[in-house]
């Protein structure tokens, strides 16, 4: 039995013009431990999805359980970076981490909430910017916050919806390298669901990547099995034919809507040249 | 030989720029200030202007700036005089006045941001005390004195009644209108990571919408201020309220006139007071 299955699953929105199916038929097995990556363009329910297992939408059709046990609301086993970052405005870098992790770890003692707090903003590289407020800092930073505000309750699955999308290519890649570090330390037992646009992100990090057909009433398109061995190395694995096979499958099913956008572009207003 | 010429000539023009900005600053500052100060002057000297042409086609029914103003210098003079009941200085009507109005305010405060929270957390509620709010809402506060002086049986008490029942609508608003518009997101974090009731309240809440209350209670002083005066002329006793209406009994205009303008100045600078709050607890996202 599969860690997360998502069984048939139908995800409607009652909008003012009627019902907006989001998603449906979707089907998903998630082992405990795998890294799962969802990869889709914009609009096609990505973040549906996430929000399923993470419980903050309940499918109008069908079943999502955890260890066999229907998911019914959130919960603490689950952390979750939302896409917009969604930082309290009014709170620190550290009181937005802070907060979160006292209302979910009951049971811990105060003394060691601070301390897992400072670790988690230590592994996120913001020590130096622990007192400011979210509008203070980039983009990226904001990022980061929710990434050590999820990592930080220490849930058995982690939900990140486009986690490194507003990063630069540095520090995108030594957060790849802190999110595998800590799944190895946890011995591989976290189970991770991320949503990117990234390719190469994709298939360096996942187990499985789950490629999304179109919205509205967006499904499944496809499933690509990652094989390749780990510990993984970026500069390694771009010279394995698999890397360049799954890379190859991916950009062809992704790629024709980036060229007819290509084409869009080339016949979008002309600009008069003088 | 010449680019050493070239390179002072370049310092010494970036010094110039950089005295030149810090004087255009200054002078910008400086030019704003006298601006506004100009327009104020301005227009005070064309109201004295048209009060003056008034009160001369009158033939002095209505004193003109002149005698107000000198009689409004002898108020301010002594304004802390304590003759009896009926006769105390300007100060003192004035604190009467400002405490009956802090005092209605504050206890409709406590009933409008609880009421208001309520209201705008919850569909339900909103739905069941609206209408209530919307048809109470415009009610004079003439028209609630009555009720007041039933339930109360004290002039005093019916003023104060009539403070808190008129002041308390724009903050319960206000506060229902913040705490509804509260954004998913925010929602999504405590609903994600488990926050308690207490720590919803507490950190996304109230911080939220504390911005939108503190333009409720703007809103709600200024209406109580206003109110006050009305309630006093009713009420008799002490009071600005009162005051005016003593004043034109005994047929003094200037003291009218006086009395007008101190509660002018002094709406101004409850609006002040809370515009510094308002702008002390917004935060930008
Ligand atoms: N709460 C909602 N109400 C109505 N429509 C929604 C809601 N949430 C998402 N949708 C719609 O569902 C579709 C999928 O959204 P989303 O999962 O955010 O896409 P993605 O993350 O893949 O970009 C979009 O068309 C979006 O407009
Ligand atoms: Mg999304």
């Amino acid at each position: 039995m599969s860690y997360v299955e998502i069984k048939d699953m139908e995800i409607a929105f009652s909008t003012p013009r009627g019902k907006f199916i989001a998603v449906k038929n979707i089907n998903l097995e998630i082992g405990k431990g795998e890294i799962v990556s969802i990869i889709g363009h914009s609009g096609c329910g990505k973040s549906t999805i996430m929000n399923a297992i993470g419980g903050m939408v309940t499918p109008t059709k069908g079943t999502v359980t955890i260890q066999g046990k229907a998911i019914k609301g959130p919960g603490p086993d689950r952390g979750i970076v939302f896409q917009n970052y969604s930082l309290l405005p009014w709170l620190s870098v550290y009181e937005n981490i802070f907060q979160a992790v006292d209302a979910a770890l009951q049971t811990t003692s105060e003394v060691d909430k601070r301390e897992i707090v400072e670790k988690y903003i230590r592994m996120v590289g913001l020590s130096a910017h622990r007192e400011k407020l979210p509008k203070q800092i980039s983009g990226g930073m904001k990022q980061r916050v929710a990434i050590a505000r999820a990592f930080a309750i220490n849930p058995d699955v982690l939900l990140l919806d486009e986690p490194f999308g507003a990063l630069d290519a540095l520090t995108k890649g030594s957060m790849h390298i802190e999110l595998l570090k800590l799944w190895n330390l946890d011995n591989r037992s976290k189970t991770i669901v991320m949503v990117t646009h990234d390719i190469e992100e994709a298939i360096f990090l996942s187990d499985k990547i789950v490629v999304m057909t179109d919205g509205p009433s967006a499904t499944i398109r496809e499933i690509e099995d990652v094989h390749l061995p780990r510990p993984r190395n970026k500069k390694d694995i771009v010279n394995m034919p698999e890397y360049k096979t799954i890379r190859e499958r991916l950009l062809s099913l992704l790629m024709d809507k980036v060229e007819i956008d290509a084409t869009d572009f080339y016949k979008g207003p002309k600009v008069e040249l003088v | 030989m010449k680019s050493q010429t070239i390179a002072t000539d370049i310092e010494l023009e970036s010094s110039e720029v950089a005295t030149r900005i810090w004087d255009n600053n200054l002078v910008k500052k400086l030019t704003a200030f006298g601006q506004s100060s100009a327009f104020t002057l301005g227009g005070f000297g064309i109201l004295l202007l048209i009060w003056y042409i008034i009160s001369k086609i009158t033939t002095d029914a209505l004193p003109g700036p002149y005698a107000t103003l000198s009689v409004l210098w002898e108020m301010l003079k002594d304004p802390f005089y304590d003759y009896g009941p009926n006769d105390k200085g300007i100060a003192l009507q004035l604190f009467s006045s400002l405490g009956k109005v802090f005092l209605g305010f504050g206890l409709g405060s406590l009933v409008a941001i609880p009421v208001g929270i309520v209201m705008g957390a919850n569909a339900f509620c909103k739905k069941l005390f609206y209408p209530i709010v919307q048809i109470l809402k415009p009610v004079s506060p003439l028209a609630w004195f009555p009720i007041g002086l039933a339930v109360f049986q004290s002039a005093g008490t019916a003023t104060i009644f009539i403070i808190f029942i008129t002041s308390l609508w724009s903050t319960l608003i206000n506060t229902a209108f913040g705490v509804g518009s509260i954004p998913d997101d925010h929602k999504n974090v405590a609903k994600a990571f488990g926050f308690s009731t207490r720590r919803y309240i507490t950190k996304i809440l109230i911080p939220y919408s504390l911005p939108h209350i503190i333009t409720g209670l703007r809103l709600s002083i200024s209406v109580a201020w206003l109110v006050i005066v009305a309630g006093e002329m009713l009420s008799g006793g002490l009071g600005i309220g009162f005051f005016v209406w003593d004043s034109w009994n005994a047929l003094s205009l200037e003291k009218v006139i006086s009395a007008i303008l101190i509660i002018g100045l002094v709406g101004l600078l409850l609006d002040r007071l809370f515009t510094l709050l308002e702008k002390r607890f917004s935060y930008a996202s």
